[in-house]
């Protein structure tokens, strides 16, 4: 019970850490916790900030959707074929340090400040984690189990589906989780350069207009965002590969 | 030299249920003895050699060390294990040398002996190669080299040549007894293998089934220096091995009887 | 892998990327995209090239390493030294975990407006920005690597002689050093990423300000160059870790 008590607890500490140096710094730009937490509901209650999150949300959704259902393939593909891999390699460590938010001032020159632009920084910035862990689950895949398969009679594309997937699905749903995490930042730093809708943009203009409890009440709930959707999938991903041995239970990399 | 008095060992498993490991071991080993423990998988012989080690501590009974009890890990009991448990970020010299630098030897005179162990070991010209560059039987051999650097008074070996292919495992039984004929240290040594067992060793501590227990000690009175081919035609040799063999399978008939 | 595998593989990658230059350079050539939104590559190289060689430039360059290389040695030695501390003792676990386990999944460059309001809109922002993303991966790697080293070593250690204060130092440090040093090639492509991000949001100098100001005057090629220069300051950078990996890895057996 104390374990799963733990991270509450924590939250509850960093909260209390949180409101002892506000009220120590005294300083008028930093509000203390109580002051943002009752700046949430008013928040919440207006309309136009929840048309934004809808839209963060939506975003979010379709970019991580379709980069996981272009990524995965990709990845398996390249982790049991020498070739594929070598092909796409260099050109994935090339983009791999560019930060795909980084890539919105270009995007939003030809694609204009819509959706579009957003939703396709977010699919960029999902599709490589996915990419790599599915190429390292695939690769990681035991010969032996493959020609098991091809011994039955399982053409190539069966053993693909039907070995090889599930398989290294642990490792992918890894890096789908990684994805998720990176697909929360970059639409939020996607909507913090890029500012016409969205989370990060209430955030910003928030600062801009020195509405101090309401950027504080934000960053709240843009992290309780971050931590409800990483619970959830987590949930999702224990049901789906309870079969695997346990993998360490927090995402090692958030490239 | 080695007093185990009424140690018993529980273990807690994941399923929250205790497992008794070791029941009542009570055992004296004398200086400059060979003795084995030898039994089935699970019988606890390797726990019991951790408990001598200072690894582990004894939920009841007590480990004693030249009547001194024993507390925790030391140089005067030293280990070599199945998994070679070499450094791996330290050359063949490194890890050989790691005992004596520990203990405040000079570095130019932990490095002499150290090469000078190596060569007895017959590892002479591998000093600066890495453990992953090894061979199974060559780390073993850097493995022993290594305890032997901080002149242990006691062998503490749990099943050393079980990770090894027959071939070699025959030959570094023969080079360890070769080199224990030099200072005849006391040896405590964990198997599985009953002719091992009475290749090497002066006493065979026979162990049941979890929840381990003594089930018999044999005296080994058979000649040294010991050598495989002339042995293997010995009758008293064989006689050993059919009688713990004969013993073990007895109680296995015992044990699945209803 | 053989020289000629190598060298065949090396070819093989590289034809994607050539072949993305090819069609950026035919999009132009052909008319599909206005000179103005995608300048030819050539021109992209040579401005690139001239930006290099000029003392602003430069010093925009400065600015962004600096930033980079304080967060993530702040990050490193934070990382390492919490991670250890937790994986050997519990009770540091005990608080340490939970902690990690609720901030890790938040998007921390939410608290960039907060990190702005607390200490400005200078190097220290950013630098902290960066330390709080790169932090994780190394600290959680740390952990990763000294609670999964071999019983036996430290045994091994002990019976030589050595107290158990040293161990961490001796045996737990070393072996866990593949696994931190991989944490901190995570970190350090993080920390290139956060940088820029970072840059791009609020600054005046840097290579993410470069790109911004760009994208205000509507100067396309000057928006391709900075995005050029991170990726290849990544790829160095990263090259640069990977040659100390090896060599301080030399012993440790390919994994």
């Amino acid at each position: 019970m104390m374990k799963r008590a733990a991270p509450f607890l924590a939250c509850i500490g960093l909260l209390v850490i949180w409101q002892l140096a506000s009220l120590a710094l005294k300083n008028d730009s930093f509000p203390t916790a109580v002051e943002a937490i009752r700046a949430i509901p008013s928040i919440l209650g207006d309309k136009d900030a929840l048309v934004n999150f809808g839209a963060s949300i939506r975003r979010m959704t379709i970019g991580f959707g379709v980069a996981v259902a272009v990524s995965i393939p990709l990845g398996l593909l390249m982790g049991r074929s020498r070739t594929v891999a070598s092909f796409f390699n260099p050109l994935l460590m090339v983009i791999y340090p560019v930060p795909k938010a980084a890539l919105m001032p270009i995007i939003m020159l030809w694609l204009g400040v819509g959706d579009l632009s957003k939703t396709l920084v977010i699919f960029l910035g999902v599709s490589l984690p996915v990419i790599y862990h599915s190429f390292e689950g695939a690769k990681a895949v035991e010969e032996k189990m493959l020609w098991s398969g091809a011994a039955m009679g399982l053409s190539a594309a069966q053993r693909m589906l039907r070995i090889v997937l599930p398989a290294a699905l642990p490792e992918i749903l890894t890096g789908c989780r990684t994805g998720l995490v990176l697909a929360l930042i970059t639409m939020i730093t996607s909507e913090m350069i890029a500012r016409q809708s969205g989370a990060g943009n209430i955030l910003f203009n928030a600062l801009d207009m020195g509405q101090y409890d309401t950027v504080f009440a934000m960053i709240i709930i843009i992290g309780a965002m971050g931590i409800g959707l990483d619970g959830l999938f987590e949930r999702m991903r224990a049901r789906l590969v309870h079969w695997s041995e346990p993998q360490f239970d927090i995402p090692l990399s958030f490239s | 030299m080695i007093e185990i008095d009424s140690v018993s060992q529980v273990f807690q498993t994941s399923a929250r249920q205790d497992h008794l490991a070791l029941s009542d071991i009570s055992l004296s080993i004398e200086n400059g003895a060979f003795v084995s423990i030898l039994g089935p998988s699970g019988c606890g012989k390797s726990t019991l050699l951790y408990i001598v080690g200072g690894f582990v501590q004894p939920t009841e009974g007590l480990a004693k060390m030249k009547g001194k009890a024993i507390k925790g890990p030391g140089p005067d009991r030293g280990p070599v294990f199945q998994e070679f448990a070499l450094f791996p970020w330290k050359t063949v010299l490194g890890n050989v040398m790691y005992g004596p630098r520990q203990q405040g030897v000079k570095h130019s005179d932990a490095e002499a002996q150290s090469r000078a162990l190596l060569d007895m070991v017959g590892l002479k010209g591998f000093e600066d190669f890495y453990p992953k560059e090894l061979s199974g039987g060559m780390k073993q051999r850097v493995a022993l080299a290594r305890t032997l650097a901080y002149h242990p008074e006691v062998l503490l070996m749990d099943e050393p040549f079980g990770a090894l292919d027959a071939h070699t495992r025959t030959r570094l039984q023969n080079d360890l007894l070769n080199i224990w004929e030099r200072d005849r240290k006391t040896v405590l040594f964990v198997t599985h293998s009953v002719e091992e067992a009475v290749f090497l060793s002066d006493k065979v501590v026979m162990m049941t089934r979890s929840p381990g227990r003594i089930r018999q000690i044999i005296n080994i009175d058979l000649p040294r220096p010991r050598r495989r081919s002339e042995l293997l035609l010995d009758p008293r040799y064989q006689a050993y091995i059919v009688e713990i063999e004969r013993m073990f399978d007895d109680s296995d008939e015992n044990e699945l009887r209803p | 892998m053989n020289a000629r595998g190598f060298t065949s593989d090396l070819l093989l990658g590289l034809i994607p990327i050539a072949l993305l230059v090819a069609v950026w350079q035919a999009l132009v050539s052909f008319g599909y995209a206005p000179v103005t939104l995608l300048p030819p590559p050539g021109q992209v190289f040579w401005r690139m090239l001239h930006q290099i060689s000029s003392v602003t430039f430069q010093e925009e360059i400065a600015a962004t390493l600096f930033r980079l290389f304080a967060g993530f040695s702040i990050a490193v030695i934070l990382g390492v030294t919490v991670g250890l501390a937790a994986a050997v003792n519990p009770a540091i676990n005990a608080v340490v975990r939970p902690i990690v386990r609720v901030l890790a999944p938040l998007p921390k460059v939410a608290l960039y407006p907060a990190l702005l309001l607390l200490v400005g809109f200078g190097h220290e922002s950013k630098i902290l920005l960066v330390t709080f993303d790169a932090l994780f991966p190394i600290l959680l790697s740390t952990y990763y690597g000294a609670s999964t080293v071999e019983q036996k070593l430290i045994w091994s250690a002990m019976a030589a002689g050595t107290p158990p204060r040293e161990v961490l130092f001796k045996v737990v440090l070393p072996a866990a050093a593949p696994s931190i040093l991989t944490g901190c090639r995570i970190g350090l492509v993080i920390s290139c990423i956060v940088v820029f991000l970072a840059e791009m949001i609020t600054s005046t100098d840097g290579l993410g300000h470069v790109l911004v100001t760009a994208a205000r005057t509507f100067q396309a090629v000057d928006m391709f160059v900075p995005l050029i220069t991170i990726s290849l300051l990544g790829l160095i950078l990263n090259g640069l870790l990977e040659l100390l990996r090896s060599y301080l890895l030399r012993g440790f057996p390919e994994v």
